[in-house]
């Protein structure tokens, strides 16, 4: 997926406009002339000039708002591209609930099966790459991971 | 001396010696796997040794990253796919070469000159490290914001993207690195209110998403279509290695300055130096012609270039705190955690954490001898790994790695935005090695710049006024100046 230069330039001056505009609440300091506000000012204009100069290119280009690439048409792929993100998302609200196990085991299996791995194979790797990470980050490195379903038997 | 001996008591320990076997196993294995970078084997090895002392830490990374750029090559050769970007620049040439049934030869080069040209990057290190930290004790804030914007400049300058999306993700991560508590006034910047972001964008995270997560959101795409993996069985690979060490010795050595030094400007790491020592063998050659027809020449070049950048990039990063590619980025966010901030000052107060990573760097350049030789041997089995549970593994490392970081779901879903926001940027054209050099010296040029300006007080020549300062200042200001000659060139002619 690739926005056209003008439609990211214009982006980028509204998102340094309101950079600038945040700077504008930070506090001044009487009898000290460089505040907390000068660094992210002077970039806020550098991001809005890279923005000006884009625009001007993609108006010249005249190339469409959105392209988009051949993959995302195939819906097998979308789904493939989508379960990176969605599997990240599942952990995050689901993981204290279930606890790293479960989670972990069921993001790995789900993927796997998903990505033509053979069911017989798949269920051992995901089993023992959970249990070996389990091991590593919460039992040698003393990361707290979440116990959640799991807390009675660990 | 007592820091030497220090040093090798610290090196050789038996625990020592384990974490840096299993890393480069570890570097091997990420370097041999297509799609699998170098970048991404230390960004995932952080939250591994985030809990050790400092010397092993350093010593997996340093490792890992030597083992991961040498190992690249093997699948450039074998399937005519780099295994990390540092390969590119030859992975067809190498291909050539084993289409005319040179594999054997190929595999022996790129082994051997790899750990040649590594061992002269850390020559170049040692030698020039400490001398360098003897003139930068007595820097400035003038000259540290103009070293840090030359390093800034050259990221953009040497990434071959074009200059406006170059400087575009630099200033980016300058403004990510203004988040949290601003260092001269202690008020608190873009929070939003979110105590998480009190102490800034975590670093290690960022890394993690912009460098693995990305990487994942390519691959998965391709993952459900990728056929069996046919490879040949290397035999004797060190038969006519002398005939070509006496006829591209001064190749060899060439090839290894010119990557040491571009390892050494911020910014660039190994896979430019292979880019641009491959281009000057070809410039140079007496047989020009025979390059890209499977020629050992341009190989010789440019596999002695990538592994000596890697030494040469920890030279600004040790001496300045400025990270010479984004390796050492992430080496540098490592020492602030523990608490040793790079810089001139180490040298004297640390000596023996100088010379360890010259040892290790040493050590694990002469293991990368036969451990490389065991890995183009199981290179059959190595690359027969499924990718499609390869792939929903390094997606639990990075989700776990990250929750380290933090110790809490934070780390997490800062490594998926970052992640996201990485693929949307390279899907645009803009590079991600900028914004990181960004993220990581963001504090200390906003420190140093308006440190500066309170000492100028409206006199801007005083940013020029000390010898050094004036020449780094100039030579920056030249940059800027070609840059814009360029663009305003290149805008004209159409």
């Amino acid at each position: 997926m690739r926005l056209n230069d003008a439609l990211l330039g214009a982006i980028l001056l509204g998102f340094a406009g309101w950079v600038w505009w945040m700077t504008t609440f930070f506090p001044a300091f009487p009898g000290q002339d460089y505040g907390p506000n000068l660094f992210p000012r002077i970039l806020a204009c550098g991001i809005a000039l890279c923005g000006a100069m884009l625009v001007l290119r993609g108006l010249r280009q005249r190339a469409p708002l959105v392209a988009v690439d051949g993959w995302m048409r195939d819906p097998a792929k979308l789904v493939s591209f989508l379960l990176i993100p969605g599997a990240t998302l599942f952990y995050v609200l689901a993981s204290d609930r279930l606890g790293f196990i479960p989670t972990a085991f069921a993001i790995l299996l789900a993927l796997a099966l998903w990505f033509r791995a053979r069911p017989l194979v798949a269920l051992p790797v995901a089993a023992g790459v959970t249990l070996a990470v389990h091991w590593f980050f919460s039992g040698l490195m003393r990361v707290p991971l979440p116990r959640g379903l799991m807390d009675p038997l660990l | 001396m007592d820091a030497l001996i220090q040093a090798f008591g610290l090196v050789f320990d038996p625990s020592v010696l384990v974490v840096i076997l299993l890393s480069a196993v570890f570097g091997m294995f990420v370097g041999a796997m297509p799609g699998l970078t170098a970048t991404m084997a230390t960004a995932l090895l952080v939250p591994v040794t985030f809990f050790m002392p400092p010397i092993p830490a350093l010593g997996a990374i340093v490792t890992a990253t030597a083992m991961a750029i040498f190992a690249g090559d093997i699948p450039a050769a074998m399937l005519r796919m780099p295994g990390t970007p540092a390969s590119a620049a030859y992975a067809d040439e190498s291909y050539e070469m084993t289409k005319k049934g040179q594999l054997n030869l190929n595999m022996g080069v790129n082994l051997v000159f790899s750990v040649a040209g590594g061992l002269v990057g850390v020559v170049v290190l040692i030698a020039a490290a400490p001398a360098l930290a003897e003139v930068a004790i007595n820097f400035s804030s003038f000259e540290y914001f103009w070293l840090a914007c030359l390093g800034l400049t050259c990221a953009v300058f040497l990434t071959n993207a074009d200059a406006v999306k170059g400087f575009l993700s630099l200033f980016l991560g300058l403004l990510l690195a203004t988040v949290g508590i601003d260092p001269s006034a202690g008020f608190p910047r873009f929070t939003f209110g979110e105590v998480e972001l009190m102490q800034g964008i975590n670093f290690i995270a960022t890394m993690i998403g912009m460098f693995a997560v990305s990487e994942l959101l390519r691959g998965a795409v391709t993952v459900r279509d990728a056929g069996h993996v046919v490879v040949q069985q290397v035999g004797d690979m060190f038969r006519g290695l002398g005939a070509v060490w006496r006829r591209y010795w001064f190749n060899f050595l060439r090839g290894s300055v010119i990557g040491t030094v571009i390892g050494a400007l911020p910014g660039a790491g190994a896979d430019i130096a292979a880019w641009i020592s491959y281009a000057v063998s070809k410039r140079f050659s007496k047989e020009p012609e025979k390059f890209g027809t499977g020629h050992v020449e341009g190989i010789v070049d440019s596999t002695s270039a990538n592994n000596s950048a890697l030494g040469g990039a920890w030279i600004p990063a040790l001496v300045f705190g400025i990270p010479g590619d984004s390796i050492t980025a992430i080496v540098i966010g490592v020492l602030y955690m523990k608490n040793m901030n790079p810089g001139p000052t180490v040298f004297t107060e640390n000596p023996q954490l100088i010379y360890s990573v010259f040892l290790i760097f040493i050590l694990a350049n002469l293991i990368m001898l036969p451990l490389g030789w065991a890995a183009i041997k199981s290179a059959r089995q190595m690359l027969r790994t499924p990718r499609n549970l390869l792939l929903p593994c390094i997606l639990l490392f990075c989700i776990v790695g990250s929750f380290a970081m933090t110790n809490s779901l934070y780390g997490v879903v800062l490594m998926l935005v970052m992640g996201l926001f990485g693929w949307f940027l390279e899907e645009h054209g803009i590079p991600v090695a900028p914004l990181i050099l960004g993220l990581v010296l963001g504090e200390m040029l906003e420190q140093t710049f308006v440190q500066s300006m309170i000492k100028a007080d409206g006199h801007y020549l005083e940013f020029f006024a000390r010898p050094i300062a004036g020449v780094l200042g100039v030579a920056t200001l030249l940059i800027w100046g070609v840059m814009l000659a360029r663009g305003i060139m290149r805008s004209a002619r159409r």
